[in-house]
Formats: structure tokens, sequence, C-alpha cells
């Protein structure tokens, strides 16, 4: 096991060098120059060319990159120059909101998605089925901020059960700080149970069809019993990995509910970022949820290995 | 997303050429109450307050700024200058030197005294070229300012301003007065600490979520503030920003012409309240005279009159802006008979099109917005109308000043903000040798009519000059004038005493609950 997590760290190094090198790639090849946004209107030839000197913008690409990637290897990642906050203090402020949300968003979309992949494949290609695999297209389908507006419009505006947006922290108020993630996680959730719902589905429409369960139905097992104890645990392997994987998607992929509900996550501060052209954060960002995405991808790895000890020793 | 995109667009500093505008403290005659807590609907987050730092305000930060700041003089009710943290001011007979009389007795929050010394500090570190202050941009025109005694701030122009008192209203980065204790002793941390003498102290401030002012109990009008609270935060997509006073989580928001239609919605809803303020300045362009085809006078004058502006204002902004037919607007105090505007005339433009004889081709800048695409599309199809061919070049907003300045560009951009007067803006615009005067064009008359309105006093005379210069810059049509700047705000139909929205400010810090 040891072996497989080293070869496997072995491998994730070349890919976090080369997400270094993308990130610090698309905040330089952005058209404007920082030191011309950092001066304004006032920017004079001499100015720009001073603070360039002073920033390294005048250094060769390859030689800003790796006195940028020193940096950040020491754990700078450098300090707006708007807010004069650093990188690490603006995302450690925004983090906890946003993976509060992703663990929402997942508990909610496997709270729809489970019991509608069990019950469809159930019977499957029966009417029940077929109308949730159409919905799931459906929900597929539908852009999240509009899926967010209908929320708002339904729940807040006419109904006034929940919140249109907010936030207060949970260590404030636990009670109202579920309320205002009530709205937002179940936008993410509508667009993540489709798709577990389909995964876990069709594996269980196959484990359903393997002699073991022939044979408990044979010997006269609840339907009920069948379904929750011998078919579901053995098909849930997939469903793992796609939950995990989503939980690294969804770190990048709040950019829009964040805006909407105004939480104020991950999302809400690159898209500030990027309006402010506050590169500095826009790269630090990037670089810290690509990070996190390899991250979960790794421990999703490990949890597969410790699940089928075929992967491990590379077979599978 | 596409709500936020345009938002940005308006958000851009860069565009507040001179950023001076009006101060309102138009209290209502009826009784106010006191005490309750109201929410604001912003549109962005705030980057903080420290001019070195942030540079220049934009329109979230202003209504923040309102409550913790003051400044000198402020604007009353018919939006003449008014005192405020100074009491009175005379000029010199050239108007290049101005002295103020400071009110005595205040104190910023944190317990420093408010004297010239402090106006002083606050003026010379913007101005220092070692902080290298974008905001120092917006003070070029002012030599010095000195404080000969503890309560006398003396501001040395380097060019004459009848009108000064008027033009540092607005609580901008160059205008609200900090507590130069607080600086000097919070460093880094005081852009995000800020202390001023207003009517609000900062209480708390939650990045990205929520800023919350108290009431100050020492403030020096001992009548004011009212309200025992204001919570400020940011509602970043205009949906939801609507949907959250529908629902009653805020009280007021910020809005404007991109979201028509939940304006229009919110006119017919007797809960709610629109406060709409017709401002000073237009959306306006600059055709670059020096490059063709723009150097021939017909080819500029074809384009303007190709410009259908109610059928665009109809599909930028479902009818709600109002065509401009000089720099200044209905919020201005210029008032002209006559503006010299060129009539809509197709057959006139198409005319005058072939009477050049070559083609006309182009690009002109746009910014990389929804908005900014709709924009440049919609005048694309007008000039096609008229045989000229116009390319989309879409940048980034940040490089349109840039592009500007350096004169790459034929025909671009521009914005002309609400002001309390129009000399500033217009005097950098216009007046040969300003780095400003984005047009190239120069013209001994029209230089001479912008020196004659910044000295003379006499407001009927001003209205004559500003009147020419518009007569002559239509007639010339070195730019032309889309839409007049129009601001506006959603509220609980229970907030009373907000006064008008000058320069887009929010400022609630006199308002109060019914």
């Amino acid at each position: 096991m040891l072996n497989f997590i080293v070869r496997r760290l072995l491998a994730i190094l070349p890919v976090l060098l080369a997400v270094s090198l993308l990130t610090f790639l698309i905040a330089s090849l952005l058209p404007g120059d920082l030191a011309m946004v950092i001066l304004g209107d006032q920017a004079t030839p001499e100015n720009v060319a001073a603070l360039r000197h002073d920033m390294g913008l005048d250094q060769p690409l390859w030689w800003r990159y790796l006195s940028w990637l020193g940096h950040v290897l020491q754990g700078d990642l450098g300090r707006s120059f708007r807010t004069g906050q650093t990188v690490l203090q603006a995302v450690s402020e925004r983090i906890p909101v946003s993976l509060e949300l992703m663990l929402m968003a997942e508990f909610v979309g496997l709270l729809i998605g489970v019991p509608i992949a069990i019950a469809c494949a159930a019977r499957a290609g029966g009417a029940f089925d077929r109308f949730m695999t159409g919905s799931a297209f459906a929900m597929l389908s539908m852009p999240s901020f509009l899926v967010a507006i209908l929320l708002i419009y339904l729940f807040a505006v006419e109904l006034h059960w929940l919140p249109a947006t907010g936030y207060v922290p949970f260590t404030e108020e636990p009670l109202a700080n579920l309320r205002f993630f009530v709205l937002p996680a179940l936008t993410l959730a509508l667009a993540e149970w489709p798709g577990i719902m389909r995964v876990l589905r069709s594996d269980m429409i196959a484990t359903l069809q393997e002699d073991y369960i022939a044979l408990a139905k044979a010997k006269g097992l609840k339907p009920s019993r069948i379904l929750f104890v011998h078919a579901l645990k053995p098909s849930s392997l997939t469903l793992v990995t796609v939950t995990g994987i989503n939980i690294g998607r969804l770190l990048g992929g709040t950019l829009i509910v964040e805006s909407i509900f105004a939480l104020p996550g991950i999302g809400r501060l690159l898209v500030g970022a990027i309006y402010t052209r506050d590169l500095v954060i826009l790269q630090g960002v990037v670089l810290l949820v690509a990070c996190g995405f390899v991250l979960v991808n790794f421990i999703v790895d490990m949890l597969y290995a410790v699940l089928d000890p075929r992967i491990r020793h590379g077979h599978a | 997303m596409t709500r936020i995109a345009a938002a940005a667009r308006r958000h851009a500093p860069i565009f507040l050429v001179a950023a001076f505008a009006i101060v309102p403290l138009a209290g209502p005659a009826s009784a106010q109450k006191a005490g309750g807590s109201i929410t604001v609907g912003q549109e962005l987050d705030i980057p903080g307050f420290d001019p070195l730092k942030v540079g220049v305000y934009d329109t979230s930060t202003f209504t923040a700024a309102a409550a913790i700041f003051d400044t000198l003089v402020t604007l009353d009710d018919k939006g003449e200058a008014a005192p405020k943290l100074a009491e009175s001011w005379t000029h010199s007979d050239d108007y290049k030197t101005w002295t103020f009389k400071l009110r005595k007795g205040v104190t910023f929050h944190d317990g420093t005294p408010f004297n010239a010394q402090a106006f002083k500090d606050n003026f010379d570190r913007q101005k220092d070229p070692a902080n290298k202050c974008r905001c120092a941009f917006y003070i070029t025109n002012v030599k010095e300012v000195l404080a000969p005694d503890e309560y006398t701030v003396v501001y040395h122009l380097t060019d004459p301003s009848v009108n000064l008192p008027a033009t540092i209203t607005i609580q901008s980065q160059n205008n609200v007065v900090h507590s130069p204790t607080a600086w000097k002793t919070k460093g880094d941390d005081y852009n995000r600490n800020p202390v001023g003498t207003g009517p609000y102290i900062l209480k708390s401030w939650t990045a990205g979520d929520r800023m919350v002012l108290e009431k100050n109990p020492n403030y020096w009008d001992k009548s004011r503030p009212y309200l025992d609270r204001i919570v400020l935060k940011p509602l970043p997509d205009a949906q939801s920003r609507f949907a959250s006073l529908q629902s009653g989580e805020a009280d007021i928001i910020w809005d404007d012409e991109n979201d028509a239609d939940n304006i229009m919605k919110a006119q017919k809803d007797s809960k709610l309240t629109v406060h709409t303020y017709k401002g000073s300045g237009a959306q306006v362009y600059a055709f670059n005279t020096k490059v063709a085809p723009f150097d021939d006078v017909r080819v500029r004058q074809a384009l303007v009159m190709a410009i259908d502006r109610p059928k665009m204002s109809q599909a930028i902004s479902n009818g709600l802006s109002r065509p401009a037919s000089n720099p200044y607007g209905d919020g201005s105090w210029v008032k002209c008979k006559d503006d010299g505007a060129l009539p809509y005339d197709v057959e006139k433009a198409k005319a005058l099109i072939k009477d050049y004889g070559k083609p006309v081709e182009f690009r002109m800048l746009v910014t990389a917005t929804p908005r900014g695409r709709m924009i440049g599309q919609v005048l694309q199809q007008f000039w096609k109308r008229v045989g000229a061919n116009m390319e989309i070049e879409q940048v980034d907003q940040a490089t349109i000043p840039s592009r500007a300045f350096t004169r790459q560009f034929q025909l671009t951009p521009w914005r002309i903000v609400d002001l309390a007067d129009p000399d500033p803006q217009m005097y950098a615009n216009f007046h040969t040798g300003s780095p400003l005067a984005l047009a190239g064009f120069s013209d001994p008359e029209l230089d001479r009519l912008l020196d004659h309105a910044r000295v003379t006093a006499d407001v009927g005379q001003r209205t004559e000059d500003y009147c020419a210069i518009s007569r002559l810059i239509n007639k010339e049509a070195i730019w032309f004038w889309t839409f007049q700047n129009t601001y506006y705000a959603l509220s609980s139909a229970k907030l009373k005493g907000f006064p008008k929205i000058y320069n887009s400010v929010i400022d609630v810090s006199d308002a109060w609950l019914e």
C-alpha cells in the first residue's frame, strides 16, 4: 500500500507543476499590464516602467515564473494590491463558506439522487425509471443561475420561507446559518443529483443481474432487503469516486451560486478578483483551487484502492 | 453573471475622469424618527478606504464613506455648496486661492481632534509622489494646501476654479477626511479599519459579506443621525438583489438602467419606492480627429446624425435611457436654449458620406461586457445604414483609458460624470493641450470660452459660455453624446429621508424608518 501511495504522489508532482505553470501563464498572458492597472489613469510611462522594474515585470517570463514558484513553495502567494490582504488571509476567510456549501450541496444531491437511483434500478425500464432518467437530463441542461432565480422567487419572494441572500457564520447562529445555505445548496444539488442517480442506477442494474442476487431472490428474501442490503453496497464503488470528484469540481463551480446568493466564499473572491484585475489574488486562488482538486482526486484514488485491492496492484 | 459583468463596467472608477460631485444633506422637514436598523444591498464588495491602497472609490465605497466620513463642504437641496466640516469660505479675485474656516470641537471616532493640520496631512499624503497614489491624479489642479492656523485651510490652485467648494463635496477618495492617528498607527490594516468624523462608526466587517455601522454618539451635529445601525451588504447579482428587497432582507438597493425590468416592476409595487435622480453629465464618445476618416468633419457629422437615440434606448434599457444632446444633462445648472445638437437625419448622413467620397471604415473600442457589446452592435447597425463600416474592438475595461491617453483609437467610449460644476471635466476634455482632450481638436474660440467660463462668477454669463461650447462641439462633432446620466435606488416605502443620488452615491446617512 505504501508503495502505491508513493507512486501516486510521484505522479502528482508533475501535475502540480503543470498546474502552477498554467496558473502563472493565465495571469501573465492576460491582456493589460499589471503596473498600469495598479497605477491607473495617472500612470506616466516613467511611473509604469519604475513599477514594472520594482515588481520584476521587466524580467523574462521564465525568471518570473521561477521566482513566483519559489515564493509559493515557501507559502508566500502574494498580497492583493487593492486590499493589502495576503492571498492566504483572503482564502482562509472565505474557505469555510465554500466548504460548507460544497458539503451541503453534495449531501442534498445524495439525498435526492440515491433513493431515486434505487427506485429506478428496482424497476429498470419501467415508467418511473423512464420518467426520472428523462428528468435527470432536463435538470442537467438547466443552467444553475436559472435554477437559483426560480428557487429565490418561489421560496423567498412568494412564500417567504427562506432568505434570498445573505450569510451568518455557523459559529454565531447555527440555525440561521443553515437557513441561508438551503437554497444555494439546493441549487447546486439539483445539478448534482442526475449524475449521482445515473451512476448508481446503472451500477445497481448490473449488480441486480449477478448470480448471488438471483440466489437471494430464490431464497425468498424481501425485495427491499435485497435492494438495500445485498445490492446497494457493492454498487457504491463508482458512487464514492463520483462523489469525491464532485466535491473537487464543486470547489471551482460555486462562482455563480455564490454571487447570486451573496455568499462570501472562494467563488465570490475569484469573481471579484477578475473584475478588479487583482491578478495576485486571481493567481493564488486558481492555484489553490487546482491543488485542492488534485488533492481530492488523490484521496479518491486512495479510497478506491482501499475498497478494491485489485487497483493498488495495478490489475484493474 | 451577465448582470455582474455589466455592472463591472460602471464600477471601473477609471471613467470618473474627474471624480468630483455633490453631497446631499437634504433632511426632510417632516418628523424624523430615531432608532432602527436598515440593510443596504450594494452591487460590489468594498475593497477598503485607504486611498493609497484602493486608489479610487467605487459606488459601493461611496455609500460607506458617506456614513463614516465627513467632507469639508456639502450641498444643500438646491445643489449649492453648504457648510459641513468647513463653516465658511472665501476666494481670491482670480479664484486661484480658496480659504476655508473649519468647524471647532469636532473629533474623529478615535478621539483625535479634527483641525487644519489633520486636513492638510490627508491632502499631503495623497499628493506625495513617493506614495504613488492613483488618487493623486484627481487633485493635480491643487498646487498645495496650507494650514496657517488651527481652524483655517487654504487651497492654492494651479488654475482658477469659480466653483471649488461645490466640486469637493462628493464622498470620494480625495475629499473624505481620515484620522491621521489611525492611518499612522494601523499601517496596512488601516484600509479595512477606517476612522472618520462621520455620523456612523465602523463596528464590524466580514469580508465579502457585511459591514455593520453604528451610530456615532458624539457626532458634532447633535440632531443626527437617526438610525442606530446601517448594515451594508454586497449583493452582486441584480436579480437576487431585487428579490432581497422584495422579501424584506434589504431595505434599499442600488440599481441602474441595465435592470430596467425590475425598476419598472418596482414602480408598480406600492410597498416599494423608486428613487430616480436625473444627474448632470452623459455617456459620451470621442472621435480621434487626428486620424482618417475622422479628420474630416463630414464623416463625424454623418455618424452623429445617423444615431436614433430613442430606438437605441429601447434596445439597451427598455426605453429608460434619456437621450442627450449636450454634455451637461438635465441635472446640471447649465440649461441651453440652443445647444446646437445635430438632428437625426439618415438622408443627410448618407449625403455627407457620399460627399466625402472615400470608403468610411474604422474601428471602435467598446468594453468587453455584454452592455459594451450591445451598444457597439446597435451603433454598428445605425452606421451601416448610412454607408459606414464599423468594426467592434472589444477591450478590457482597464485598457480603454491607457489606449485613450496614448491616442491609440479611432473612436472610444468615455464618460462625463455627475458634477456640481461642468468646469473641471469640460476644461480637461476640450482645452488645447490637456491630456484628456481625446479628440485632439484645437480651436482658439473653444479655448477662449473654456478659459472665460472658469473665471466668471456670473451664472448667466457662464451658462452662455457653456452653451456656446456645446454648439461648437456639436457643430464640429468631435465628441458625441448618447444618453444622460440617470441614477436609481429602490427602497422599501418605509425608508424616508433618502436624498438625491448625486453621482450614484446611495447616501443613507440621513435616512430614517417610518
